[in-house]
């Protein structure tokens, strides 16, 4: 090997290093500043200032902001409390104790988090409904029992769809803190005489503090930016939260106060998860010290083991296989009291014109509904492809520009549609694509411009696996590879390929499952020309066809638990030769 | 050979029967050691070998199935009542091998919460904590979280934690295992130097037998659970009970030969070594011949063996070389350096008589 050869090998690629920063640097802008720069400037026109003022200072403002503000943050906290305690309570049981089948209920934990938050909703409703605002009462009370009010609609019921949801992520949260506890940190307690509440609170309690902060942070700014749940257990009392609100004020043309509240809904979270992360940073972040590490103290629960065995076993189940069964029911029964009766299949493949759902057909039959699935997959596969690859060419370049200026802006850029409710993010699409710019005709409603917000908003999540992939391929590998003589391609073919392939794939499924299910991106950005299944089921359930709504949202979650498990299978393939 | 005891109340540790089952395997088996206040007690043998799984009894982090522990005459776990005395309750400090460190708390925050758990005053507490501090050398790093500090200086916080209840029992499980090589040997007379100032009876697992060697004043080596030989070191080392006992310890390592007995002769490989009255009635046996008895190149008249150069390594002026016989390592002493091709030719000259004798299942014969 000469050393001529070398430097020609690499000129062209030292060419594209420089220009590819650049491209990158503009793509970012446009998909993600520039969004954001428009809807606040959108906001200190004339009609912008207006509303402002009609927003924050008026008699209106009540109504437009401090009482979604507060039902916005009640529900936040309860949901952040909520997580915390359930997710925290089976992780500690399934890290430090000897509960019978942890397996069982660790994997119970993490389902619900794969179940989108109006699959939960529409489940409660189709179980808890009454009949304050008519149309066909729930399971519960067709079945004699008196559902209240606070349990039917609003806040608590919102609440405790939220918390079956978002516990899961608390859950994986702090049980990968709690299984950092090695059990030399729990026995040096014990040998220094403290009891079993002492090391709890003086021990483990504290080493994982962080990880509750970021677990309650997480969660809160789930549940604050979540549209589903409140809009379709909220909306029908008005109940407003913030995404509901925004939501609403778009839908009505007053589309000036919508940015405004986009503004605050994006200040509210980006406050809370930026104040969040300075609690853990620094030296509070604890790393536990450790040579040997890796063995676990189980606390014996003795009496406890089956009761709470059982306590975690109902959790598990009421928040994953329930709403799937419940739903699965609901779409085979013409009467929404009589869950398990009478079942058909009209509602999936019925031919329309009888009696049954108005004469509409089946969902098979319906070409709208067939149009939404196809619509619906392709989104998600467009999408998981445009996002990876950016995602990956804009690890590749922060990995290698590491240090410059130029790798901070764009991974702080890259990193900052996490900080924005995805709702939020939607408004400020419209704001910025909502009109023709120039010569080119405005994108609201399309396709493409869904595609656009979608791939921005996931950039965080593909950015990351991005790096996390190209961590699989260091110099020292792809240098040992060039010693044996193998040429570029060669290379390509038998070392970085099959060692990033898998982590780009499982990375790409993700974000296939996140588009499918998402509710609260497309629901500013679609119109009913085009829609999308979740769309499709979200106007369905607001317009009281339960079993279409619930029958769709099933196919949803079938398509993302197989998703799911796909990438599941992927990523254990992926860490086959790490074992 | 037991060292000398007084009165059993008055051992500071007495393991008597001492046994520990994980379902059908057996880890620990029928124990029994005892040693007196003050003594440094060095547990040592090849990883598995229960020594841990010892210690950890002595600890009061695991139940005995069957025998007894007693600290200075109380009965502090046994198999019929489990653990008697909890791990907090025995005065005994562990120092443990990843160091535990807790992560959330200062160096002094570490050293100073069993204080608080075992109720000092604040005064007191504070007090200690500078004391033990200073002891150990790391008063600079009191405020400093166990992530900030280095490997070394986290062990000494490890070691300042343990002694500052002012246990009369320390536990230590291979402590020096994480350390480099330059540090293991200057925390060796550091420990010492703690084992002497706080005045309790130590309890020490490694698998190094140099260390052993150095700091124990009661060394017992285990193997498969089971105690070898329980002694002083020098004991060990000048006589070995078994083959197991005898190639552990000692550097270099001594010569294990089997032989065979040819009419009044043993004979390894037709060369006759020693008398067969040195093992009489045996018809095989293994000798046992240490480095310094073997000499390399011909010595005298004496009986000479020729095998392959393996490696040599200089060590205090002299050097140990390693030559092959068959599969057989074998080394000897040669004056100044040596050279050689591995591969080249060598002779082993043996002294006359070997240093002692061996069933063939590794019983020491005595003549």
């Amino acid at each position: 090997m000469t050393s001529h050869a070398l430097v020609s090998g690499r000129a062209p690629l030292l060419r594209a290093n420089r220009v590819l920063p650049l491209v990158l640097s503009v793509v970012i802008a446009l998909l993600v500043a520039a969004p954001l720069v428009k809807i606040l400037l959108a906001t200190l026109t004339p009609d912008g200032l207006q509303a402002w003022t009609t927003v924050l200072a008026s008699p209106l403002s009540a109504n437009l902001w401090w009482r979604p503000l507060l039902t916005t943050m009640l529900l936040g906290l309860g949901v952040a409390a909520g997580c915390l305690l359930v997710g925290g309570f089976l992780a500690w049981l399934v890290t430090l104790t000897d509960l019978p089948g942890r397996g069982l209920v660790a994997t119970l934990s993490t389902l619900p988090f794969m179940i989108p938050s109006f699959a939960g909703a529409l489940a409660w409703g189709t179980l808890f409904r009454n009949e304050r605002l008519g149309g066909s009462p729930g399971f519960f009370q067709a079945n004699g029992f008196d559902v209240p009010d606070w349990l039917a609609w609003g806040l608590a019921p919102t609440m405790i769809v939220l918390i079956a949801h978002y516990f899961s992520l608390a859950y994986t949260i702090i049980a990968a803190a709690l299984s950092s506890v090695g059990a030399d940190l729990i026995e040096a307690g014990q040998v220094a005489g403290a009891r079993r509440g002492r090391i709890f609170f003086g021990i483990v309690l504290p080493v994982v503090t962080p990880a509750l902060i970021a677990a309650a942070s997480l969660t809160f700014a789930g549940a604050v930016a979540n549209f589903a749940a409140p809009a379709l257990l909220g909306l029908p009392v008005r109940m407003q939260t913030l995404s509901t609100r925004l939501f609403g004020m778009i839908e009505t043309g007053e589309t000036e106060r919508g940015f405004v509240l986009a503004l605050l809904l994006i200040a509210v979270s980006a406050a809370l998860l930026f104040f969040s992360d300075r609690l853990v940073a620094g030296r509070k972040a604890f790393t536990t010290v450790t040579g040997k590490g890796g063995r676990i103290k189980r606390f014996p629960l003795g009496a406890w083991r089956w009761p709470l065995f059982a306590v975690a076993l109902v959790i598990g189940l009421a928040t994953s296989v329930l709403p799937v069964l419940v739903l699965a029911a609901s779409s085979l029964a013409p009467q929404g009291g009589a869950l398990f009766s009478n079942w058909t299949l009209h509602f999936w493949i019925g031919e329309g014109g009888d009696a049954l759902a108005q004469g509409q057909a089946g969902l098979f039959r319906n070409p709208m509904i067939v149009e939404a699935l196809w619509n619906t997959l392709k989104l998600g596969l467009t999408v998981a492809l445009t996002t990876m690859l950016l995602g990956l060419a804009l690890a590749y370049t922060i990995v290698r520009n590491k240090g410059t200026w130029l790798a901070a802006v764009l991974s702080q850029l890259a990193f900052l549609p996490l900080l924005v409710p995805s709702i939020a993010f939607a408004a400020a699409y419209i704001a910025l694509f909502g009109a023709p710019i120039g010569p080119l005709p405005s994108l609201y409603g399309t396709f493409a411009l869904l595609v656009l917000a979608a791939t921005a908003h996931n950039l965080p999540y593909a950015v990351q696996s991005g790096r996390s992939v190209l961590g699989q391929i260091s110099n020292d590998i792809e240098e040992s590879a060039r010693l044996t003589g193998a040429g570029l391609l060669t290379r390509l073919v038998f070392i970085i390929f099959p060692l990033t392939i898998r982590g780009l794939l499982a990375g790409a499924i993700l974000v296939f499952v996140k588009m499918v299910r998402d509710l609260s991106l497309v629901v500013l950005l679609f119109t009913a020309t085009s829609p999308v299944l979740s769309m499709v089921a979200y106007r369905y359930a607001s317009e009281g066809f339960m079993q279409f709504a619930n029958a769709i949202t099933l196919v949803i979650l079938l398509i993302c638990l197989a998703a799911s498990l796909a990438a599941h299978l992927i990523q254990t393939r992926v860490q086959k030769w790490k074992q | 050979m037991a060292p000398a005891s007084t009165a059993p109340a008055q051992d500071a540790i007495r393991i008597s029967q001492l046994v520990k089952r994980f379902g059908d395997v057996s880890a620990v088996k029928d124990v029994n050691i005892s040693v007196p206040r003050g003594a440094f007690l060095v547990l040592v043998g090849p990883s598995g070998c229960g020594k841990s799984t010892l210690l950890r009894m002595l600890a009061g982090l695991e139940e005995p199935s069957a025998g007894e522990i007693a600290f200075v005459g109380r009965t502090v776990s046994s198999g019929t009542g489990g653990v008697i005395a909890d791990a907090g309750a025995r005065d005994a400090g562990l120092v443990f091998q990843s160091y535990a460190l807790w992560p959330h708390m200062t160096v002094a925050g570490n050293i100073a919460w069993p204080l608080k758990v075992a109720r000092w005053s604040k005064a007191d507490r504070n007090a200690r904590v500078d004391e033990v501090l200073a002891l150990l050398g790391i008063s600079a790093l009191r405020d400093r979280y166990p992530a900030e500090i280095s490997g070394g200086q986290q062990q000494r916080v490890a070691i300042a934690r343990t002694i500052a209840p002012k246990p009369s029992i320390l536990l230590f499980d291979e402590p020096l295992s994480n350390l480099d090589a330059k540090l293991r040997i200057e925390m060796r007379s550091e420990l010492m130097r703690i084992h002497r100032a706080t005045g309790a009876t130590s309890v020490y697992v490694t698998h190094d037998q140099v260390e052993a060697m150095t700091m124990a004043s009661h060394v017992a080596v285990l193997n498969h659970g089971r105690v070898e030989q329980f002694g002083a070191p020098i004991d060990l080392l000048r006589r070995p009970t078994t083959t197991f006992v005898a190639s552990f310890l000692g550097t270099p390592p001594a010569n294990l030969l089997p032989v065979t007995r040819v009419q009044d002769r043993f004979v390894f490989a037709d060369v006759a070594l020693a008398p067969a009255a040195f093992a009489a009635g045996h018809e095989r046996a293994q000798l046992l011949y240490r480095a310094q008895d073997i000499a390399v190149g011909r010595v005298g008249d004496g009986h000479q063996l020729v095998g392959r150069f393996a490696e040599a390594a200089p060590i205090a002026g002299q050097s140990m070389v390693t030559v092959m016989v068959g599969d057989l390592r074998l080394t000897g002493m040669a004056e100044g350096f040596f050279t050689a091709t591995p591969g080249d030719e060598v002779g082993l000259s043996f002294s006359s008589t070997p240093d002692a004798a061996f069933t063939m299942e590794g019983e020491r014969i005595d003549p």
